[in-house]
């Protein structure tokens, strides 16, 4: 009990002052903000596609998703020869349940807004860290599901604006959206009043504060 | 007072952003991205420097009280 009482006594395990510059950092915030414009333009591009493209996946003359129910059924085929799209088998049963449930008809508008969404998010910088999670759950799925195109680049790109969420966003509505609404350990100015009503608040932690 | 117009302000100059990045990307689609991207990255920079000129003004004198009183 000893050794293990000594291996997770509480202690705070600091970052390199490296890291702390390139992700907490305002002065890289302009690099941030070019890193998230490029992410946003390219799920707004996406979702544009999806949307009202040629090639669109929701609003057809017809039942919608059909571009989506494609890709399912591309993705979740397992050919007589070669390796199939899909690694994981739990991934292309989850596949097929919503395939056989026609799940295609409203996800396609999920994924299409999804996408549309996140890339606007990323653009102007609002909740840039969730943005970008979103953006790399869809990456995440899309790989897969077998698609690589521009996936693998786009995901770590989301994972480093993911990291560097704190000043992502400082070129963007973040940098007053954050300072009020705050964080859920860090009440902003908007929402400190609110969970002080609520018994909430930590005094004494907030920078501010003494 | 102030402070409602400097929000609606700012809300103006960042809805500026979403709608000229959608009215680009559906203009120029996948043509020429580095051309599309200039707009969009000149509308950002513009609308933080609206945001950071109003809350300079209208915020800038409130900001410095807190300062010296901490």
């Amino acid at each position: 009990m000893a050794i293990l009482e000594r291996a997770f006594a509480t202690r705070e395990l600091q970052d390199p002052s490296w890291f702390r510059r390139i992700f907490s950092d305002t002065r890289l915030a302009p690099l941030w903000a070019l890193a998230r414009m490029y992410l946003g333009y390219q799920w707004l591009l996406a979702g544009w596609h999806k949307m009202w493209g040629d090639g669109r996946w929701i609003n057809l003359p017809g039942e919608d998703g059909g571009p989506l129910k494609g890709f399912w059924e591309r993705a979740t085929t397992i050919p007589e020869e070669g390796s199939p799209a899909i690694k994981y088998d739990w991934y292309r049963d989850f596949l097929k349940y919503m395939l056989d449930n026609e799940w295609y008809t409203w996800f396609s508008w999920v994924i299409a807004f999804g996408e549309v969404l996140a890339g606007v998010a990323l653009i102007v910088g609002a909740f840039t860290g969730i943005a970008a999670l979103a953006g790399a759950t869809m990456n995440f799925n899309f790989m897969l599901a077998g698609a690589a195109s521009t996936n693998p680049v786009l995901f770590i790109l989301a994972i480093l604006v993911m990291f560097g969420w704190k000043v992502a966003g400082w070129i963007g509505i973040d940098r007053w959206l954050l300072p009020a609404l705050g964080t859920p350990w860090q009440p902003g100015t908007v929402t400190k009043p609110i969970a002080e009503a609520a018994g909430h608040g930590l005094p004494g932690r907030h920078p501010g504060s003494t | 007072m102030e402070r409602a117009i400097a929000l609606l302000l700012g809300i103006a100059a960042w809805t500026g952003v979403a709608v000229t990045a959608v009215l680009v990307v559906n203009a120029w689609q996948d043509e020429n991205q580095i051309l599309a991207f200039l707009p969009i990255a000149a509308a950002v920079v513009l609308a933080w420097g609206v945001g950071e000129w109003v809350t300079e003004r209208v915020f800038g004198m409130h900001e410095e009280v807190r300062r010296g009183n901490s």
